[in-house]
């Protein structure tokens, strides 16, 4: 973290990131708010996708149960307070998370991307038929959050703040851990899982810890959406969430950080200008991600550094196996297969 | 108890195991793509969905269910091949993720295409459009049972048997059997490889695509039908045991059964999370899943 | 202490379906020893080392290792009761670095490591695996990225990776494959002076017989899954079944 902290790109961009809503009018700055959102969200599945190595199909439960923790807390047990809204989402999501993870990891690599998938389906589904949580249509009409007790956070540039505020923390928090012992063993078994086990690491801990945090961070975005929104919706759990959540990490940069909330914020904008303009915009969001892995799998980050010829940080490769370790699999029949390897 | 009532009980176990077929079909596709290519084939159910559409806007053209049962499926397997061709070989080098990723990028392109083509609505293929042969009921088993229903089945059936007889009677067959077994098989079989990479993606966007025709008439055609059957199909696929076809048919029917025994006492949508309950269950007791085999570590 | 027998196999057979690539193979180790396993293409050796390392449960049969029984014991709990494994192909860390390979393979055996504490700080192992690398003449390469590496290179890489692990008994699955007449040489040298050093055990298994015949105490020749002969290097040198199997073969 004292790294980080000295080092003067971070406080130009927070600076910078920290002037935007005075030179933006509402209506930008609820845009850049939504980056922000989005940009959060992108970073907590980067460190289990660019760091760990696995593909979550589900984030998009993490975040949408972030989302109805504060839109409940507000709704029906009349608390604003927005470190509650957090708590009861650090609960609920860390709790949720632990499930998925536990079965995620039973089995190896394409298991996990499924498993994520499914258990994230079958929660849209049980908020989308559960009258409580108003169904379809969600929890409309929130009041503001508070961040102290008789403070709302009601006005696009008290939202921005708190949102970047929240931005800035996670990612402290997160460049701690990559750069910690429990951050290197996850670059580790990205890079070659069983030669991480043959040394004595208890692979699935750390894989179900690293989720754990990647979903608490994408809680986070979820637990500040309805302060930017006034809503939660089912809409918020649907898989297409979580596509779109795997879109900004590859387009900003797989195991980077800071691409992935470039990322975010790109391609926040980018929808918001296509959708404006094609009721279908989602076909071009299938066929971004896929040129993205086709030509710029390292995303632009990846592209930035390479022009800049920046020394990559370990683990900005994108999401990697070696080829060594893949052909052994391939040459394994049994885990080839898939099966309980 | 009325459910327990044979007159009740019996057409809904059928009506399992026709759903069962289809979603089999849907599974094996999924399992040998998985097994010879390494990918997991997420957009495999909207391969599935363009295959309903098709054969809808086929069956509207040419007023012939059969045309439309040989017409649809041929268009898929060719959309399959290109698909291989031109966005998954250049992946094969690659990291297993990426082929992973790019073919969920595919799945929501090809999931929100079919709306500016042929709308957000729901189609109804009516039934004078389905050939008298298999319309009406005849009696089977004490109950009076729909035609279209049974047909499902025994072509379902006739396809397996196909591929069956594919897989242990022709050279072509047992290769790539061996091959999805063994990788190492793979470079034995030299130049060929490529080409067998594409027919093998093809025929099983076709296989898709023939359990999306079956199902369009009896489900009617609409744009998330993919998704809901890709969900059932990995569910198969983590109960079955990757790697394992038979596995992925026997659970398949097993699936298509519980959905509609829970479907008497449940509406649709919490069966389906019972569905998902069950997967658990299972999880927990077995996590090889029923027919994977016990064997490298986790 | 030296002599005893630090692992021992009883009857271990692993199928693979309709396939027995490993059948009722009885072996014992004394401590100290170098033992290497041989045979053609596809005699199970590598399943035999895949079986005592925990990857695969064995279909019958046992695992003894320093007296307890460790059958069907995870890989990386028996990583934590002293045996180590090189790979057949290369497995290394390929976008780390050198350094950063070894210094995670040496933290896997502190107390901080798996504790709350990890997830903000990294124990400092640096000179231990730098000294380490230093060894096997990597010293040079600390900060390059690990799949940078020549082939000998990596190769001994791995092995530094199995070393920093403190085993006692050390599994090498063909250590010189790919290397030249010279790399072999400086590779069987330094893992010998490693190992007497360090008392360590040591288990082979080894295509270049000038390697199996040079430094093994005793030597088990499998073929299809089944042991076939067993004794020093010239018993088995001299032995027709083993000539047989190996159908004019190195020996």
């Amino acid at each position: 973290m004292m790294a980080t902290l000295r080092a003067w790109p971070f406080w130009a961009c927070a600076a910078g990131l920290a002037l935007l809503p005075l030179i933006s009018g509402p209506f930008y700055t609820y845009l850049w708010v939504t980056c922000l959102i989005f940009g959060i969200l992108a970073m907590g599945l980067d460190i289990l996708m660019g760091y760990t190595g696995q593909v979550s199909f589900g984030h998009a439960a993490f975040f949408g149960l972030g989302a109805y923790s504060t839109a409940v807390m507000i709704q029906f047990y009349k608390i604003q307070s927005l470190w509650v809204s957090l708590l009861v989402m650090a609960v609920v999501v860390g709790a949720y998370a632990l499930i998925v993870s536990y079965f995620a990891t039973t089995r190896r690599g394409i298991y996990f991307a499924l498993l994520t998938l499914i258990f994230a389906e079958v929660v849209h589904r049980i908020f989308f038929y559960t009258y409580a949580f108003g169904a379809s249509d969600g929890i409309q009409g929130l009041d503001p959050v508070t961040i102290l007790p008789g403070v709302p956070v009601d006005t696009p540039t008290k939202i921005y703040y708190v949102v970047l505020a929240a931005l800035l923390v996670c990612y402290l928090a997160a460049s701690v851990l990559v750069r910690s012992h429990f951050g290197r063993v996850l670059a580790a078994i990205r890079e070659n899982e069983d030669r991480a086990r043959f040394l004595g690491y208890n692979v699935r801990r750390y894989k179900m810890v690293a989720c754990v945090v990647s979903a608490l961070i994408a809680g986070v975005a979820g637990a500040l959406y309805p302060a930017r929104a006034g809503f939660a919706t089912p809409d918020l759990l649907m898989w297409t969430l979580s596509g779109e959540a795997i879109v900004m990490v590859m387009l900003g940069g797989a195991g980077t950080l800071v691409g992935p909330i470039l990322g975010g914020a790109f391609f926040t904008i980018l929808v918001e200008k296509v959708s404006s303009v094609w009721d279908y915009y989602f076909i071009a969001v299938g066929l971004v991600l896929a040129a993205v892995v086709l030509f710029m799998p390292k995303g632009l980050f990846g592209l930035v550094a390479r022009w800049t010829r920046r020394r990559e940080a370990p683990g900005a490769a994108g999401i990697r196996v070696p080829a060594g370790a893949a052909a052994e699999v391939r040459r394994d029949p049994a885990a080839r297969a898939g099966r309980r390897t | 108890m009325e459910l327990l009532n044979p007159h009740v009980l019996l057409p809904q176990i059928m009506h399992g195991i026709v759903f069962g077929a289809a979603l089999g079909l849907l599974a094996m596709g999924l399992t040998v793509v998985f097994g010879l290519l390494g990918v997991m084939n997420f957009a495999h159910g909207e391969l599935l969905l363009w295959g309903a559409y098709l054969s809808f806007s086929v069956l509207a053209f040419t007023h012939s269910y059969w045309v439309a049962l040989l017409v649809a499926p041929f268009g898929v397997a060719i959309m399959g091949g290109v698909m291989e061709v031109s966005t998954l070989r250049p992946l094969y080098k690659r990291e297993p993720l990426h082929g992973l990723i790019l073919t969920f990028g595919l799945a929501m392109a090809l999931r929100e295409l079919v709306r500016p083509i042929w709308g957000k609505d729901t189609l109804v293929i009516k039934p004078n459009q389905i050939p008298a042969l298999i319309q009406g009921s005849v009696p089977l088993l004490g109950m009076t049972y729909p035609r279209y229903r049974l047909f499902l089945l025994a072509f379902s059936i006739l396809v397996m048997v196909a591929l069956w007889a594919f897989f242990t009677r022709t050279r072509a067959g047992i290769m790539v059997r061996a091959a999805v077994q063994d990788s190492e098989m793979l470079d034995a079989l030299g130049v060929a490889v490529p080409r067998l990479l594409t027919l093998t993606f093809a025929a099983s966007a076709g296989l898709a695509a023939v359990a999306g025709v079956l199902l369009a008439p009896m489900f009617t055609v609409y744009p998330t039908m993919g998704a809901e059957m890709i969900l059932l199909a990995f569910i198969v696929v983590i109960l079955g045991g990757m790697g394992s076809i038979g596995g992925s048919v026997v659970a398949a029917l097993l699936i298509g059964v519980a959905q509609s025994l829970l479907a008497l006492k449940f509406n649709p949508q919490r069966a389906s999370i019972l569905i998902f309950a069950m997967m658990i269950l299972v999880l927990i007791w077995r996590p090889r899943g029923l027919f994977g085999k016990e064997g490298v570590l986790e | 202490m030296l002599g005893d027998i630090i692992l021992e196999t009883q009857n271990l057979s692993r199928d693979f379906g309709a396939l027995r690539a490993l059948g009722h193979v009885d072996l014992q180790v004394p401590r100290g020893r170098v033992h290497s396993v041989i045979g053609p293409n596809g005699a199970g050796k590598t399943t035999f080392f895949n079986v005592v390392t925990g990857m695969y449960a064995p279909t019958a049969g046992r695992v003894i290792f320093k007296g307890e029984d460790i059958t069907g014991v995870p890989p990386e709990a028996i990583n934590w009761k002293g045996i180590a494994k090189t790979f057949q192909i290369t497995q290394i860390f390929r976008e780390l670095t050198v350094l950063e390979n070894v210094q995670i393979a040496c933290q896997s055996r502190l107390p901080e490591t798996g504790k709350l504490r990890s997830l903000w700080a990294a124990p400092d192992v640096r000179d231990r695996a730098a000294d380490l690398l230093k060894f096997f003449r990597l010293d040079g390469r600390l900060d390059e990225h690990a799949g940078n590496l020549s082939h000998g290179e990596q190769r001994f890489l791995d092995i530094c990776l199995a070393l920093a692990t403190e085993p006692e008994l050390l599994l090498l699955d063909e250590p010189t494959a790919g290397m030249t007449p010279s790399e072999t040489r400086e590779a069987v040298d330094l893992i010998m002076q490693v190992a007497r050093r360090r008392g360590l055990t040591l288990l082979l298994i080894e295509h270049d017989m000038s390697v199996v015949m040079g430094i093994s105490d005793r030597v088990t020749v499998l073929h299809q899954g089944l042991k076939i002969a067993e004794g020093t290097p010239d018993e088995v040198r001299a032995d027709p079944k083993v000539v047989e199997a190996y159908l004019g073969g190195e020996l």
